[in-house]
């Protein structure tokens, strides 16, 4: 074969994908598909998704019983095979294997109508129904005015509406409708632009009548093509329009798809939650260990305002829960200081969950940035610049998405964004309290700048604060909270849930539950103190709190509601001990910020003492609920 | 593309079709897994293959694989 590339045969064929199937071992070793096709393109993966496509997905599966499946029926208006080719290819890409199916010819309406469908019976994940412009004007009688097109519409809405109820109420998946592009095919047969116009905006208030009925239809999703088709792809080919009734354009389709497989990733519950970037000349132009923190190109300048248009599109999506890292091989303190010198960045310090900066591989990096956030690295899209960076983590860890970036930023946002790693139904209350907990670092950093503010704020907040010896039903949520939390942990000793249990029970010790709740609802258990009496003295062993409700004065009320329990059960005074470790810095002047005073110092530890003389009240804010003398 | 062993090696090789140098003269039907979209997706690959445009309505009347690869180095 003439002009067959390396990587890729003549028509973009991944030649192992090629060779794979021409030596029949497709199915003996599709878990090599996956890194083959990480970063193609929609076309390429077309190809290679022919090929897949003509795989026995039940051979894949006995080979390899582990691989996660997502099953698609694809229904709806026109020819659809086409579809099965870009979509294999998307989904083989995410490490899903695809059972695709394609309806009968324009069948959809008694698939979605008919409770007895094969459709349904199928009980497919994914149901795609696939809508044209050709369902509105097969209905059109040529000659036509705008008032024809509107009639159509308004039937077609009103039937694709009925069809999304029913399977609303008929089946468990998802359905994915789409909205119709418009045409200059159509639009042009009107002459006058009045018309022209009126027909435009008959057109897209059917489409936006469309896109609202995922707003009714929890079960339905509708893809808006518009942006798809502003990318530059053809609505249509209006030869496979005319001939084969292949109403949508391949590129058209493969776009599609590529949505599609982010929507199939979700349903395998493979989502992406960290977004980690690389420094120099990613989020910011030109290196930070040569040009120094005022020469680093953000803000000013044509590439400055480049790499900050870029920065504030990260931030976007921090501010929707995606947790953002930075991980550059850079000095540690250079990069701290970088961040403070330009505080005309978009992105500051507080927006990262973890800033990594050092000189070690970046893979190793990423690896302990998962472990230390309590998730698995593929939750991870890592987005640098350097092809050798970008290949090293490709090679070590094939779970992350690499978004390759190059040296023209002002296509950072396009390429960050051409893939919906971040793609969700709908925000969870997961992804807000990941949200909240994001705004509390701000609302930390307002309480060091601005005492007053936060004052405001925390008057307004209506803190409820609930402190209890712990009942069997909350050890669990202890013990987990002790294995969890880093920061506010002021001896960070983990204790299994039966250790807890066992302390719970012992009449010696106590285990005081800290509950929390607001104008905005209740926060759940958030912290937990351990302490035992040893003579006269009351040892504080350690207190925690979720971070998610630091410094909203919970931790005082708590500390206060301790101490006056232990003046009125005879105590002399409480010890308290900070064990400092890489993450719980933050805590380190607790106990003297609270009346405490240092009483030893080893290497391991900080003593502090309170002589019970002046109890602080808990703060004004805050109403608390204190049964400390009670029983559990 | 020159030569029908370069379209053969495209069928079998893009189009994951189990295809050999003596199939050329068997009709579609006649060919193992070929469908109607087949069609399709070969009409666009030659397309790009070749750089040329093909006369859409005639390859979808062909009967024959060599019938297809005629219209091809003939546009």
């Amino acid at each position: 074969m003439r002009g067959r590339r390396t990587a890729a045969t003549a028509d973009g064929t991944p030649a192992m994908i090629a060779a794979l199937h021409r030596g029949g071992l497709l199915a003996a070793r599709y878990p090599e598909v996956r890194p083959l096709l990480a970063d193609l393109g929609d076309e390429e993966l077309a190809a290679a998704g022919r090929l897949l496509s003509r795989t026995d997905p039940d051979e894949v599966l006995r080979l390899h019983p582990a691989t996660p499946t997502v099953s698609v029926a694809v229904t709806g208006h026109g020819t659809l095979a086409p579809l099965v080719a870009p979509l294999t290819g998307q989904l083989a890409r995410h490490g899903l294997l695809g059972r695709v199916t394609v309806a009968d010819f324009d069948g959809w309406v008694a698939d979605l109508a008919d409770p007895d469908s094969a459709l349904y019976a199928a009980d497919p994940d994914l149901v795609l129904c696939v809508l044209d412009p050709a369902v509105v004007f097969d209905e059109v009688a040529a000659p036509w005015r705008p008032a024809d097109v509107e009639k159509a519409l308004r039937e077609k809405l009103a039937l694709v509406s009925g069809l999304a109820a029913r399977f609303g109420g008929r089946a468990r998946g998802t359905l994915v409708l789409n909205t119709l592009p418009l045409t200059r095919r159509f639009t042009a047969q009107l002459v006058d632009h009045r018309s022209r116009a009126q027909l435009g905006a008959l057109w897209h208030e059917a489409n936006a009548a469309l896109l609202r009925l995922a707003e009714e239809h929890p079960s339905v999703v509708v893809l808006d093509l518009g942006p798809l088709l502003a990318e530059g792809v053809a609505a249509e080919d209006p030869r496979l329009d005319t001939y084969a009734k292949v109403h949508l354009s391949p590129g058209l389709l493969s776009r599609y798809a590529r949505e599609v497989g982010h929507l199939a990733r979700q349903v395998t519950g493979a989502t992406k939650k960290v977004l980690a970037l690389d420094l120099d000349d990613t989020l910011w132009g030109g290196v930070l260990g040569e040009d120094g923190a005022e020469g680093v190109e953000v803000g000013g300048g044509y590439r400055g305002e480049a790499f900050a248009a870029f920065q504030r599109v990260v931030g976007q999506l921090g501010s929707q829960g995606v947790l953002l890292a930075v991980v550059s091989k850079n000095d540690a303190e250079a990069v701290a200081g970088a961040f403070r010198a330009r505080p005309d960045m978009p992105l500051a310090e507080d927006d990262f969950v973890r800033i990594v900066a050092n000189w070690r591989p970046k893979h190793d990096n990423l690896t302990e940035l998962a472990a230390a956030l309590n998730l698995g690295v593929d939750a991870f899209v890592f987005v640098d610049d350097s092809p050798f960076e970008c290949g090293l983590v490709r090679g070590e860890l094939p779970g992350v998405a690499v978004v390759q970036v190059d040296s023209e930023p002002a296509l950072h946002v396009e390429r960050l964004l051409r893939d919906g790693w971040f793609d969700t139904r709908v925000l969870t209350a997961e992804d807000r309290s990941r949200v909240v907990k994001y705004r509390e670092e701000l609302v930390r950093k307002d309480f060091l700048d601005s005492f007053a503010s936060l004052e405001e704020y925390l008057g307004q907040l209506d803190v409820q604060v609930r402190l209890a010896p712990a009942g069997p039903d909350q050890l669990a949520r202890i013990s987990q909270l002790t294995l969890r939390t880093s920061q506010f942990n002021l001896t960070t000793e983990r204790l299994q849930p039966g250790k807890v249990q066992e302390l719970a029970e012992d009449p010696d010790t106590l285990v005081l539950a800290v509950n929390s709740a607001d104008r905005f609802g209740d926060n759940g258990l958030v912290g937990a103190v351990f302490a035992h009496r040893a003579g006269a003295d009351l040892h504080l062993d350690n207190f925690l709190l979720s971070c998610r409700v630091f410094s909203r004065g919970i931790e005082q009320a708590t500390l206060a509601a301790v101490l006056r329990h232990a003046r009125s059960s005879g105590a002399r005074q409480v010890v308290g001990r900070y064990r400092p470790t890489a993450k719980n810095g933050k805590v380190a002047d607790f106990y003297p910020r609270n009346g405490f005073a240092p009483l030893s110092q080893d290497a391991g530890a900080t003593t502090f003492r309170h002589d019970l003389a002046r109890i602080p009240d808990p703060p004004a804010h805050i109403t608390l609920t204190d049964l400390l003398g009670e029983r559990p | 593309m020159n030569t029908t062993e370069d379209f053969i090696a495209l069928l079998r090789d893009a189009m994951g079709l189990p295809v050999a140098e003596e199939d050329i003269g068997r009709t579609l039907d006649e060919v193992d897994g070929w469908d109607s979209v087949h069609l399709l997706s070969l009409l666009t690959l030659l397309e790009q293959r070749t750089g040329r445009t093909l006369p859409f309505a005639q390859v979808l009347e062909a009967a024959t694989l060599r019938d297809i690869y005629a219209l091809a180095v003939a546009a």
